[in-house]
């Protein structure tokens, strides 16, 4: 009996190695960024992405694409999240798979951080240049300090080609162009391994004599100073003083080499100019909102009062970047993500025209398994349970006007 | 054999096995220290030595020198006192920068494809050698904590500038005024580094006009004093036997 327990514990342990070893042969490239693990609140009461277009879906390395839309900053940003006073328009991908060839907000060139008015509306672009061949899901995204980054709506985009064609040129103030790929590399990798020769020479010097056991004998019987010849001292001396010339010469070599240098560039860019919107004509008070969590879907009772001079019909709700269209109001033309596009998810109890100077009470029904798929469920486990989004409605004439909701969400579980 | 007996039966038997435990030993500290320090000095730092666009004339300058002289300081305590050996800077060094190349070849490029020349480590080693020979010819901890300290601090910009001033070139960027360094943190984009995190040209070093790095340079010579002799009594009491039982 024991001689059967002792086999199979040796096989089960054989067993175990295999599988772990197996296991290392199967590494699958993680694409996605975490988007559908950030909180739910942050995702639908911060930024609020729209009208996104990615300009392609395919592009060759050192072909070029932009992202470009819109962003609302909403009015209510939680408490538990900073303010976006620091902001910077990043762009979520895996690593330097793009270079990012420009980023703007309301046309300015941001390179760096920025500051965003709660409340204010902004157009962005992105311009970004192919360099790693793989399918890449590409994020919009902002990152805010203290609040970390806030991830927008991603589109896999597919970049063909070889690494290695791609080249970064970059014209200097001085005139010359530079290939920022491979940019003073030998000249790095030169200094580097001169002063790691120097370092492995000085190891070597005292590697040479017996190093630990004869030492420290000598050491303890009080011969310490003995250690040290007159010799070492003068190869001691030697390295310090070249040390010291060669850093000397470096320094005075480079300068000549490079006389025209500025410092790192850093500063907040203020005064992000944002969209000027036209007068908002219809509001919205939201009367209750709750949240199915067998359904799917999330149900509002909304008062719609339109003071403009054009019937008016409901036609998308959008948070988080999932779109829920009622499509016989609104499509989508854009090419917009798949997953993150619900065009038959919105209903509305009558949805027919509201007429100029008239209020009516409806209920609105955004369900789709996005809710669940990028977790946004989740909302009902976060600290601040509310719910935001922007809805947008359409007159007669096709106009669009967006409107911001933002209220507390009742989870209903049967 | 009994275990009074000697293992070596001669001189020369000796020395061999001398030898051989002293590549062991030298080996062993070699990897201990890679590690070690490697962790040490990317937890304390970190993006400063990560990338180009951190490699500034005020913080860099002054967090690089003060957070690297620790484990220098530690090592040579115990080879010098305990062997009169004068590597234990040298050693430190080699062996970070052993790591940092493994770590920025193999993960920082061939992870993730950020290029070498954004994310190559910063260079240690002259004030390393510098911070030996002091101790070798001084025999003073504290001769080499002043003297050594500082040109440790000192010697850290001039010993980077001719790998550094590349890209320190400016270059117009749709309209705006940037380094080559800048651009490169621009173009290879970092979702998890985003540009307010930089920690670059910070600080109230206002008056001294562009000369900023020397005077930056002097503070953190200053405190990589303090924290050599910091590191070198915790090098003293990791090097002790104090706390084994003697038999």
């Amino acid at each position: 009996m024991k001689l059967i327990k002792d086999k199979v514990a040796k096989l089960s342990f054989v067993a175990l190695l295999v599988t772990v070893t197996a296991a290392m042969f199967y590494a699958p490239t993680a694409s996605a960024h975490g988007e559908k693990s950030q909180a739910a609140f942050m995702r639908m009461r911060t930024i609020h992405w729209f009208d996104l277009n990615w300009s392609k879906d395919t592009v060759p390395v050192n072909d070029t694409m932009t992202i470009s839309g819109k962003f609302h900053v909403f009015a209510g940003w939680p408490e538990t999240v900073d303010k976006p006073e620091i902001s910077f328009l990043n762009i979520g991908i895996p690593g330097p798979v793009f270079i990012r060839q420009g980023s703007w907000i309301g046309g300015q060139l941001v390179p760096r951080s920025v500051t965003l008015e709660l409340g204010e509306t902004y157009e962005f672009k992105v311009l970004l240049k192919a360099r790693r061949p793989g399918d890449w899901h590409v994020h919009t995204m902002m990152n805010v300090k203290g609040g970390g980054p806030i991830i927008g709506p991603g589109k896999w985009v597919t970049v063909t080609g070889t690494m290695g064609s791609f080249v970064n040129p970059v014209t200097t103030l001085l005139g010359d162009t530079i290939n920022l790929e491979t940019y003073n590399l030998s000249n790095t990798y030169f200094w580097h391994a001169f002063w790691y020769a120097l370092g492995l020479a000085w190891l070597a010097y005292w590697a040479r004599k017996p190093i630990f056991v004869p030492r420290h004998i000598a050491v303890e019987a009080g011969k310490a100073d003995s250690l040290i010849t007159a010799a070492d001292k003068k190869v001691a001396l030697g390295f310090a003083v070249g040390t010291i010339a060669v850093v000397a010469f470096g320094m005075s070599s480079t300068n000549a080499a490079y006389p025209v240098t500025t410092p790192l560039q850093a500063g907040l860019l203020r005064g992000m100019k944002p969209i000027e919107l036209p007068a908002k004509t219809v509001n919205v008070k939201v009367e209750d909102a709750t949240y199915r969590v067998p359904g799917r879907a999330m149900q509002m009772t909304l008062t719609i009062t339109n003071n403009g001079d054009s019937s008016v019909r409901l036609g998308e709700f959008n948070t988080a970047g999932v779109r829920f269209l009622d499509p016989k109001v609104h499509t989508d033309e854009t090419g917009y993500p798949d997953d993150l596009l619900a065009e038959e998810g919105l209903t509305v109890s009558d949805n027919s025209p509201i007429a100029p100077g008239t209020s009516r009470t409806v209920q609105v029904t955004a369900s789709d398994a996005a809710w669940e798929v990028y977790r946004l469920a989740d909302l009902i486990y976060d600290p601040d349970s509310r719910f935001a989004g922007l809805l947008f409605f359409f007159d007669e004439a096709g106009n669009r006007q967006m409107v911001m909701v933002d209220a507390p969400l009742i989870p209903s579980f049967i | 054999m009994s275990a009074s007996q000697s293992a070596v039966r001669s001189r020369a038997e000796a020395v061999k096995v001398s030898r051989t435990f002293d590549w062991l030993i030298l080996f062993t500290l070699f990897f201990v220290v890679l590690g070690g320090y490697h962790i040490h000095y990317m937890l304390t730092g970190g993006d400063w030595d990560f990338w180009t666009d951190w490699k500034d004339r005020r913080l860099w300058v002054t967090v690089a020198p003060i957070v690297s002289i620790t484990f220098p300081a530690a090592v040579q305590a115990v080879l010098w006192w305990r062997y009169r050996l004068p590597f234990g800077a040298v050693v430190c060094i080699l062996g970070l920068l052993l790591g940092e190349w493994i770590n920025r070849y193999m993960n920082f490029w061939g992870w993730t494809y950020f290029p070498v020349n954004f994310c190559f480590p910063s260079n240690l080693m002259p004030g390393a050698i510098v911070l030996d020979v002091v101790l070798m010819l001084t025999n003073s901890m504290t001769i080499t904590a002043v003297i050594g300290g500082m040109a440790y601090g000192l010697l850290f910009y001039p010993g980077n500038w001719p790998i550094m001033a590349p890209l320190h070139v400016p270059v117009e960027y749709n309209g705006m005024m940037m380094t080559l360094a800048d651009l490169q943190g621009y173009h290879y984009v970092r979702t998890g580094t985003p540009e307010y995190i930089r920690m670059v040209e910070k600080g109230t070093l206002r008056t001294f006009g562009k000369d900023v790095a020397p005077v930056s340079a002097f503070f953190s010579a200053f405190v990589s004093i303090l924290i050599y002799f910091l590191w070198h009594f915790f090098g003293k009491w990791f090097g002790g036997t104090s706390f084994t039982q003697s038999s």
